[in-house]
């Protein structure tokens, strides 16, 4: 019933390209909570994920153009590459920044996330105190590494899904994740 | 040793596994972010801010492209001011007329009252200076 009576993703693309803001608000509605998804598997923080949300639809409104929708999916899988893009693009950014960057892990904050990685985290401030220092530990990876061990081992996509959604080839993203993998044993060696 | 490395690698890359998802942010914060109030009044402004920088790159670019545009006849004006100063320069082959020593010595004739007069009287410029001063000297002896 509501498939008849709702717009296709497509339709309402076509109108919003055409400069029918209403159509664009009923794509943002739809689509919003699968873009915070993607947002939430990279950065932990609320403002974090709104701003990718914010960035992903201001990139995709001004991309409306260059999407040519063929079955019911592809605004979905589209939106979700532009999402992935800017996540990878913040990554970046975040490294560069120094002011962002986070400190030195301490000994006693290294064990305590080693003995919590051996146990399951028991409440909710046990389970903030590990967030913290995941992102600390991560933090130190390039947002290439970041980028393509979180699809693969956080989204369990494969990869060719990823060599699709980065625009990488098969191979690149082969070595990239053989690489990041390497880097991450080599950053917990020394911490855990 | 290549098994116990493996192994090691193993272990690492489960304890990996976990930390990515560790940072994870978990489903009440994402759906929080998803429903946060203003956030296509923020998407909106946004855009409305991307598009005036747009149309001001846009117009820039315009401005260069009529420069662009513009170069081919700045070009052709300038070889023009060219032809026209240098043409009757070097067309004007007369040879320069011959000075008198006055002209030597004070510069070419100009054409004012004094030069008419000279003219006139035949008279050279020492002489009507010696005129003059002696005018000058009956007026003060009076």
């Amino acid at each position: 019933m509501d498939s008849l009576t709702e717009p296709t993703d497509d339709a309402l693309v076509s109108a919003a390209a055409a400069g029918d803001e209403g159509a664009f608000e009923q794509l943002f509605e739809r689509h919003r909570r699968q873009v915070a998804r993607i947002a939430s598997r990279f950065f932990a923080q609320r403002e974090q994920i709104e701003e990718i949300i914010q960035d992903s639809f201001t990139k995709a409104y001004f991309a409306l153009n260059t999407y040519h929708g063929t079955h019911a999916a592809s605004f979905k899988a589209w939106l979700a590459q532009i999402a992935v893009n800017c996540c990878y693009d913040q990554l970046r950014r975040a490294r560069r920044r120094p002011e962002q960057g986070f400190g030195d892990i301490e000994e006693t904050e290294a064990q305590q996330f080693a003995a919590q990685l051996r146990a399951a985290p028991k409440d909710v401030e046990t389970e903030l105190a590990s967030r913290d220092l995941a992102v600390k530990l991560l933090s130190r990876l390039s947002a290439d590494d970041r980028l393509v061990l979180t699809l693969l081992d956080v989204e369990g996509f494969s990869v060719a899904e990823i060599a699709e959604l980065t625009n990488w080839s098969v191979s690149k993203v082969k070595v990239r994740a053989h690489r990041a993998r390497a880097h991450l044993r080599r950053i917990l060696q020394r911490y855990l | 040793m290549f098994r116990v490395n493996s192994q090691m690698n193993e272990e690492l890359d489960r304890a990996g596994r976990k930390i990515l998802k560790a940072a994870v942010a978990d489903e009440k914060e994402t759906e929080e972010a998803a429903a946060a109030p203003f956030l296509f009044t923020r998407i909106r402004a946004a855009i409305d801010a991307e598009r005036r920088r747009l149309e001001e790159a846009g117009s820039w670019f315009s401005l260069i492209l009529v420069a662009r545009r513009a170069i081919p006849a700045m070009a052709l004006l300038a070889i023009l001011a060219a032809v026209v100063t240098f043409w009757p320069v070097r067309f004007q082959a007369n040879p320069a007329p011959a000075q008198s020593d006055e002209e030597v010595l004070f510069g070419p004739a100009e054409p004012g009252v004094e030069q008419t007069v000279l003219a006139s009287k035949g008279l050279s410029r020492d002489e009507v200076f010696n005129i003059v001063v002696d005018r000058n000297y009956e007026v003060n002896a009076k």
